[in-house]
């Protein structure tokens, strides 16, 4: 019922727009996907989304494995180079194509991905940027308040940071009720949560408590790795707090259970 | 001995230094280097450049007098003498400068030289020196070391008083490494040349600043010559307000 | 070193960790530490006006100076020798350590005051003055505190941050003669402190002091401290000796006038700091004082071989300690972590290039890849590249954990074969978002116990997304 293909556009689309679902969104949260699609399509987007897409790479690249990053790294430029423009609803995955695949590799394959680089979008930079959405898709009913996380990957590789808050305030009437020591990282890091749990939990409660001190009910992100990390944490201290991927405050898509919470 | 090995251990570096890279010649490195352009400069807190200083020197935790000549600089040393120590004597090198000033204006009474420097003794109270340089971008005064001014009396007293003629103040660092090209050119190059911002400080303890670490408690700067009337209110006046943002 | 304590320098740093997040009042002084710092920094770099364009204009310099550093250092070299300096070249630490104890057996020292310095904390030299039985006295208040204390520094800049001023005084107590007097907060302290080394500064035979930069065209050593204990020790003593590296040479006074405005700025959020100083060499003609003999040491240990590497960049660093400060790693952790002499973002590169990946290869693991060092970085250094870089060689060395670098191969081949990973994670996470459905996430989980030690696992929705954008699409085309 929700799936994009249903909500077809009024007009003729403005974009044509191959969207990277990212393995978190697929695996763990596919709403997210859902809502960035009726995102995208309420903004004159027609959405497209390639099935030979994976991961983008960045574990086994961020570990130091660079051999094996490679083949991903091409098999994803290889599945989006078709499209107009390709946007991420995660701003680590979108440094990850346009800032760190063309470090990664070399010559034609070099040109290629700084070819895909040029067009692909994290999801609020597109929305808010290129595409000018100007109106929520879904109903604006009254939204909690909110406080925002700054992923560190779309905050210092895209300059992400007016467009997400820019979003909430034009579409949702929201303003952000903004952490302290907002451009510090939640601890997530990839792999490196696994390798330093102890300190990776302490950045993670920092990060919590400075959501808590907001008095925010919601902490909105757009990176699903960080948003799993502050609500994981959040679970096992017993803080009360929400955390929801931006995509679905956009879309008003708050009924389900926010990240980590259960059904009932 | 030590001087074979030494050089063998030169030329083995440089050897490698220049495997490296460094085919270039002196040429085209100079026009390369040339080529990068100027250092960008910061902005003064003021347009006019005593102001721009004198709140710089404030900044930097000192304080400040201006006199318009020099039998009234002699009078600022005296009032600073008496206000701090009841005392009307103060070390001062061997500079021409110094020499000539007209102590009995005040009734200053100088000993040439240099500050003392044997434990057993009580530490010199204050120390003057006559600055080569003033730089408005960071409120320093810069000095040379050797006989007109010996280190001790940047360093070894508890109070350090400058004089400073308005003509020898320049707008920003590079304008005063200009002059002190110049200097050298001329006098040929110092053993020490000494930018001092401010009185001995330290943050070592627990991040709290506290002045007088090693070196001089207080830092007085006395601006000698034609400075706008207006010009020390209005550095005073941009400290108060900048500490009431605080 | 054995192979077996190497192996135990690796592990140290996890376990240390572990050990100094339990310090609930440290960890408490290093979030200040985390929160003021870049507060201040920030401020001074608003105020500067173009710091941006002049973080460029210094890293130009700072490549240009590496790419002809054959040039520059020759030229240093030949303009301190006519300044009247004796220039010594080490190539390791051990070098250095006898090139300055031979230094102050020639003089018949016994007495060596010492300005900071981090390149002979680097080669150990204190230790080694000491076991000749000389008596060495650090004279920057915080590496005085830290020598009185047994310690090394937990910071690059304020090497005794960590401790408390409880603990400074009851430091003091134990070490000073201070009869009746109490040492009431940092004033009093400090006024100690200042009364003790001035004997010392007094009596000292020999100074030892670092560089901040070795001005090529005029052979002077600009030296940047705000005590001025560095000037003490460059000063009073008959001796000076200075220990430093080739790539603090810059070509001009005006390229050292740029790199202090980034420094200080950078270090400790001032414009300038209270001395800036430029030694050329021994006192001469008229003078009245300053050290009638004077050395430059110049420490390679290991430079000229990073230089010829991927990682030259790192010889652009200034020692400001900002991305130590912006570090949330360094911030956690704290420096005595790191169990070796740099640390933070620049330390955990540079301390596999001075010793080996082998010893310290959790470094560079110790990173979130969030990229603040390299925003604040004023010499544009790319720290979260060169750190990723190092866990390249890391990987490549097979020198990472055997589990770790066969689950990345086996999770890289399935994500190459998307079909079998679509229908994979198709079988798998419906089932597991079907365990986890009431409460919603997972308090542990099979191969994710790095993950679950210290936070729940939150639960898949249900469907994959692909699967439910393929059935959709098959609805569709079926309905169609």
């Amino acid at each position: 019922m929700r799936a994009g293909n249903q909500h077809p556009p009024q007009d003729a689309p403005r974009f044509q727009v191959a969207l990277y679902v990212t393995c978190l969104v697929d695996l763990f949260r596919p709403s997210v996907a859902f809502d960035t699609i009726q995102l995208l399509e309420q903004a004159g987007c027609e959405v497209t989304v390639p099935t030979l897409q994976t991961c983008c790479g960045q574990p086994t690249y961020n570990t130091g494995d660079y051999e094996s990053t490679i083949p991903l790294a091409r098999q994803l430029i290889e599945a989006f180079e078709f499209a107009d423009y390709v946007v991420v609803p995660s701003g680590s995955c979108a440094g990850m194509i346009s800032h760190h695949y063309p470090k990664l590799l070399q010559d034609e394959w070099r040109e290629r991905a700084l070819a895909l680089a040029a067009k692909t979008f994290e999801l609020t930079t597109f929305l808010s940027d290129i595409a000018k959405i100007e109106k929520a898709p879904g109903d604006t009913a009254p939204l909690p308040s909110v406080t925002y996380h700054d992923s560190c990957a779309g905050l210092r590789e895209l300059g992400v940071k007016a467009q997400p808050r820019a979003l909430l305030k034009e579409l949702c009437n929201l303003e952000v009720s903004e952490l302290g020591q907002t451009e510090v990282c939640c601890g997530f890091g990839g792999t490196f949560c696994a390798k330093m749990p102890e300190l990776s939990g302490k950045m993670a409660s920092d990060k919590l408590d400075s959501a808590l001190a907001t008095g925010a009910k919601v902490l909105a992100g757009g990176d699903m790795g960080c948003l799993m990390n502050i609500a994981g944490r959040a679970k096992r201290l017993g803080k009360n707090i929400e955390v929801r991927h931006i995509a679905e405050l956009l879309a008003g898509d708050l009924d389900g259970p926010a990240i980590g919470e259960g059904k009932q | 001995m030590i001087t074979k090995t030494q050089d063998s251990a030169q030329s083995d570096l440089l050897g490698k230094l220049r495997r490296v890279g460094g085919n270039a010649s002196a040429e085209q490195i100079g026009a390369e280097l040339n080529r990068l352009g100027q250092t960008p400069v910061p902005l003064l807190p003021a347009q006019e450049l005593c102001e721009a200083f004198l709140i710089n020197v404030l900044k930097n935790q000192g304080t400040v007098a201006c006199a318009p000549d020099r039998s009234e600089a002699v009078k600022c040393v005296a009032k600073y003498l008496h206000e701090r120590f009841h005392t009307r004597k103060i070390v001062a090198g061997n500079d021409p400068r110094l020499a000539a000033m007209p102590w009995r204006d005040g009734g200053v009474l100088p000993r040439f030289g240099a500050a003392e420097q044997e434990f057993s003794s009580p530490p010199t109270p204050a120390s003057l020196s006559y600055a080569r340089l003033g730089v408005a971008e960071t409120g320093s005064i810069v000095t040379f070391t050797g006989k007109s001014n010996p280190a001790a009396n940047n360093l070894l007293v508890e109070d350090h008083l400058v004089l400073l003629d308005v003509a020898d103040l320049v707008a920003n660092l590079d304008d005063a490494w200009q002059r002190i090209n110049a200097a050298m050119e001329e006098e040929g190059r110092p053993r020490g040349i000494n930018f001092i911002s401010g009185p001995s400080s330290t943050g070592d303890i627990d991040a709290q600043l506290v002045m007088g670490a090693h070196g001089p408690r207080a830092w007085h700067v006395i601006l000698m010559g034609d400075v706008p009337d207006e010009a020390l209110d209005n550095a005073r006046s941009f400290i108060e307000q900048r500490l009431n943002q605080l | 070193m054995s192979s077996t304590d190497q192996a135990k320098g690796s592990r140290a740093f996890y376990s240390n960790v572990r050990s100094s997040l339990q310090e609930t009042e440290k960890v408490n002084r290093r979030d200040m530490l985390g929160l003021f710092m870049p507060m201040i920094r920030d401020a001074a770099v608003n105020e500067f006006g173009g710091f941006e364009e002049l973080r460029r204009h210094v890293k130009n310099i700072k490549q240009h100076s590496l790419d002809n550093l054959y040039h520059y250092l020759s030229q240093f070299v030949e303009e301190a020798k006519s300044n009247g300096n004796h220039v010594h070249f080490a190539q390791d630490s051990s070098e250095m350590n006898s090139i300055v104890l031979d230094i102050c057996q020639q003089h018949d020292a016994r007495r060596v005051i010492k300005g900071k310095s981090m390149v002979t904390e680097e080669t150990h030299l204190l230790p080694h003055l000491q076991s000749a039985g000389l008596e060495v006295v650090e004279t920057d208040l915080g590496e005085y505190i830290i020598q009185q204390a047994g310690e090394s520094p937990s910071h690059i800049v304020g090497p005794a941050l960590h401790k408390s001023v409880d603990e400074i005084r009851e430091l003091f107590m134990r070490k000073h003669q201070l009869g009746e007097r109490e040492l009431e907060g940092p004033a009093e302290m400090v006024a100690e402190a200042r009364t003790v080394l001035r004997e010392h500064f007094l009596k000292a035979d020999v100074g030892i002091i670092g560089s901040n930069a070795l001005i090529a065209e005029s052979g002077y050593s600009m030296l940047v401290t705000n005590e001025g204990n560095g000037d003490l020790c460059a000063n009073l003593p008959k001796v000076l000796i200075i220990c430093t590296t080739m790539d603090r040479v810059v070509p001009r006074a005006n390229d050292a006038m740029a790199l202090l405005r980034l420094l200080v700025r950078s270090a400790t959020g001032q414009p300038v700091t209270c001395y800036t100083s430029f030694y050329s060499g021994p006192r001469q003609g008229e003078d009245t004082d300053g050290p009638i003999e004077t050395h430059i040491v110049l420490l390679d240990n290991k430079r000229s071989d990073i230089l010829d590497s991927d990682y030259r960049e790192m010889l652009q660093c200034i020692r400001c300690a900002a991305c130590l400060n912006h570090c949330p790693i360094y911030i956690g952790a704290g420096g005595h972590a790191y169990g070796s002499v740099y640390m933070g973002p620049m330390g955990s590169v540079l301390t596999p290039l001075l010793t080996s990946l082998e010893e310290s290869n959790a470094l560079p693991n110790a990173c979130t890849a969030c990229g603040r060092c390299a925003e604040v970085c004023p010499a544009s250094i790319p720290l979260p590249d060169l750190l990723r870089d190092l866990r390249h060689d890391e990987t490549r060395a097979k020198l990472s954990p055997t589990r770790w670098r066969v689950g990345m191969k086996i999770h890289a081949w399935l994500l190459s074969h998307p079909w079998l990973y679509h229908k994979l994670t198709a079988l798998g996470i419906p089932a597991l978002g079907w365990l986890g459905r009431k409460k919603g996430s997972f308090k542990s989980l099979v191969l994710a116990n790095g993950w679950t030690d210290e936070r729940d696992f939150p639960a898949p929705q249900g469907r994959t997304f692909m699967q439910q954008y393929q059935s959709q699409r098959d609805d569709n085309e079926d309905a169609g």
